[in-house]
């Protein structure tokens, strides 16, 4: 059976064979033809990978380099990562006079609070403290304490701490508590951001070296290319040449400030500003006293007083770069007007005084680390009573006397954070000239402040 | 009266085109990265030149005018501005440019920054507490900042969302293809040994693959004294530099002082756009560094 079968397919394959020996051969043909259609494919395929591959591999270079991650900062937020930026500025001079420091006068003028000359031989200046932050979304505040000795007792003083919007939008910033009144240019500086190690004579016989306010400041800038800021402050009126107890208002000011750049390499700003108070009982020291009231019967002032200036800045730095040369031209002009009367507990009088000057600093920084500057300080005054023994007794000098000053001073700034600076002034703030020279470091430690122009 | 109403319909169809979005950037390379991704959209403004020294500008009244106005603060970050930015944002009066507001873009924060020091002390000189923040030396950084940029500018304006997104792709594809070009060009100037004047071409030289053998600056932000060159000089002796690298922006003293006691060559790149007259844009900026650095390497 099995045999049979056998033969039989044997019989057919033969048969067939034979019958399609002619297709079989068009068989190999055509699988021939298609192995070398895929060889040449695959040779093609290999060749797109290899090209693929160098393409990948050149890109891969900046692939890798692009997925990098930005630090992450794991940083464990404990409660002293909210600490405020804190810096501290320190200083100390050395300060020879030829005449004697006690007996300095400011002719026309009567001095107030700081407004002596600094202690003669070594003393140490202001040591400054300044706390800063953001206090929500809404806020800044800054706050600034001062720590100096007068009279072998140190005395802190709250130079300023206010609050300030950060952005209300449109331009608009309110600042409130104690800040530097925004009259003039230096004075909302603090002092050892001043370019002379003492105040200008017109500082000095105005305000006691600065005018600051306790109360609101409102500023507005201009939606314009050109800088222009219009403000105002209220304040309480206390501090001198203001005082007395005010209820209500008891100063206000309003000033305007321009400013803008000629080319990269100049940069000028220009502003204006007008202040008022109503002193009541303004005692006049006559002469260098913290006490402010001088003597047991002391003359004192009531009535109304202005102040307006004028000041302009201009700067110049090759392409800009303030920090490796640059020169300063500052000029600023005061003028007091008061009237009203002036009394002790004998005598009355009427009073209309008119006090004034200015100043003007030219600084030259040729390198980076040295700087070198001059300055002249000029005041004039024009005071009248209906009795004049009472401006005797307030240690007024009303001869109508011009002081004069002419400074020159060289510093070293080893960095931004330090400077050593030498001075050297010739003082006609009397009938008396004087002499002075200065020797002063200066250094920040902490927080990098920023510095406003 | 029929006059007047012209003039006011004029007045309106004027206003979109005069209220284009205010990009206020602190470096020239950042207003250039940003005009290249906001196009006609957006009106640049760069409150530093390519010669000027971002670490010490003044906050001067006419920036903060322009800060005022500011829709969008793209700056570097990293410190770099401390000494001025803060100011002009609070003077500003302008909430949108406020630290952390959606217009307060800082370069650093996208990419990974060398040089964090150990120790933070004065004594080392100006030391930055992030890292070291000239980051626009390497254009594998800057299309990191893009990235994120072209997603902030989105988000601020959303409604040319997607001309941003038109404006991003196309400078990936341009840059990319840049990249490559610079690095092949790039090519023979890898583990050449270099001196550099000041710390801020890091990014360069990881990127190209220079060896950095000293530094003039002793510290950071300081001229270096003679004694701190002295001792570069004498670690030249040992292993000789091809070059010294200074940024257009600072004096060459130091640069020229070496120059005149060895025969090494000074090669002064414009470290950012405008720092010379090659240097018009992001790309032209990086055709000629590498162009500079090649003629410096023959």
């Amino acid at each position: 059976m099995n045999k049979s079968r056998l033969a039989l397919l044997i019989a057919v394959t033969f048969v067939s064979s034979a019958v399609f020996a002619d297709d079989i051969s068009i068989l190999k043909e055509e699988l021939a033809q298609i192995r070398a259609d895929y060889e040449d494919r695959i040779a093609q395929l290999e060749q797109r990978l290899s090209q693929a591959e160098k393409t990948v591999q050149t890109n891969s270079t900046v692939v890798t380099q692009i997925n990098e991650q930005p630090n992450t900062v794991t940083k464990t937020a404990s409660n002293n990562s909210f600490n405020p930026a804190i810096s501290m500025v320190l200083n100390g001079q050395f300060s020879d006079y030829r005449r004697d420091a006690d007996a300095y006068e400011l002719n026309g003028f009567s001095l107030q609070g700081e407004g002596g000359l600094a202690t003669e031989g070594f003393s140490l200046g202001e040591s400054e403290i300044t706390m800063s932050a953001s206090i929500d979304q809404l806020l800044f505040g800054q706050s600034t304490i001062a720590l100096h000795e007068h009279d072998g007792k140190t005395e802190i003083e709250i130079e300023e701490a206010f609050i300030e919007t950060l952005g209300l939008n449109n331009g608009i910033t309110i600042r409130a508590g104690r800040f530097f009144s925004p009259i003039g240019y230096l004075n909302e500086k603090h002092i050892h951001a001043w370019n002379f190690a003492d105040a200008p004579l017109i500082y000095r016989g105005l305000f006691g070296n600065q005018l600051s306010t306790d109360g609101v400041k409102l500023s507005y800038l201009l939606p314009t290319d050109l800088f222009v800021e219009l403000g105002g402050t209220v304040g309480n009126g206390d501090q001198h040449p203001g005082s007395g107890e005010h209820n209500g208002i008891g100063d206000w000011l309003m000033y305007a400030r321009t400013g803008g750049d000629i080319g990269t390499n100049h940069s000028w700003q220009a502003s204006a500003s007008h202040w008022q108070a109503s002193p009541e009982d303004r005692a006049y020291s006559g002469g260098h006293d913290h006490g402010g009231a001088g003597g047991d019967d002391p003359v004192l002032f009531n009535g109304d007083t202005d102040i307006s200036n004028i000041s302009l800045v201009y700067k110049w730095a090759p392409n800009g770069n303030f920090r490796q040369s640059n020169f300063t031209l500052l000029g600023e002009y005061f003028y007091l007007n008061e009237d009203g009367k002036l009394n002790n507990s004998a005598e009355l009088a009427s009073y209309d005084g008119k006090q004034y000057g200015g100043f003007i600093e030219g600084l030259y920084q040729f390198t980076p680390q040295w700087r070198t500057g001059v300055r002249y300080d000029w005041l004039g005054s024009k005071l009248r009573a209906s009795d004049n023994e009472l401006l005797d007794d307030a240690d007024l000098d009303y001869s109508g006397f011009h002081p004069q000053r002419y400074s020159l001073m060289l510093e070293w700034l080893p960095s931004e954070f330090s400077r050593l600076r030498a001075q050297i002034s010739h003082d006609k703030s009397s009938h008396d000239d004087d002499t002075q020279l200065f020797l002063q470091y200066t250094i920040s430690i902490g927080a990098h402040g920023a510095h406003s122009f | 009266m029929k006059k007047f109403s012209c003039f006011l319909l004029l007045l309106i169809a004027s206003s979109p085109a005069m209220a284009k979005f205010n990009v206020f950037a602190c470096e020239p390379e950042w207003a250039s990265l940003s005009q290249e991704l906001g196009g006609d959209n957006v009106t640049v403004f760069s409150a530093t030149t390519g010669l000027q020294d971002p670490h010490y500008i003044q906050a001067r009244p006419s920036l903060i005018a322009k800060a005022r106005k500011a829709d969008l603060l793209v700056c570097t970050g990293a410190e770099l501005e401390v000494g001025w930015l803060p100011l002009l944002q609070r003077k500003s009066g302008n909430a949108a440019i406020q630290t952390g507001a959606e217009g307060y873009f800082m370069a650093t924060d996208y990419v990974a920054l060398a040089d964090i020091p150990i120790s933070l002390d004065r004594s080392q000189g100006d030391v930055h507490a992030a890292g070291n923040p000239h980051i626009q030396t390497s254009p594998l950084k800057i299309l990191q900042v893009a990235q994120a940029l072209t997603q902030r500018l989105q988000q601020l304006d959303g409604a040319n969302a997607d001309f941003y997104q038109q404006r991003w792709q196309d400078f990936e594809t341009r840059w990319q293809a840049a990249i490559e070009k610079w690095q092949q060009q790039a090519a023979p100037l890898k583990e050449t040994k270099i001196v550099v004047q000041h710390d801020n071409w890091h990014y360069l030289s990881d990127w190209l693959g220079l060896n950095k053998i000293a530094v003039l600056e002793a510290k950071s932000g300081v001229p270096p004294t003679v004694k701190d060159l002295n001792n570069v000089l004498n670690k030249l002796k040992v292993t000789p530099a091809r070059f010294v690298v200074h940024a257009a922006y600072q004096p060459s003293k130091a640069t020229d002082w070496l120059t005149n006691k060895t025969a090494i060559t000074k090669v002064t790149l414009p470290f950012t756009v405008g720092g010379n007259e090659q240097s018009t844009d992001l790309f032209s900026l990086f055709d000629d560094t590498i162009q500079r650095l090649l003629d410096a390497n023959q």
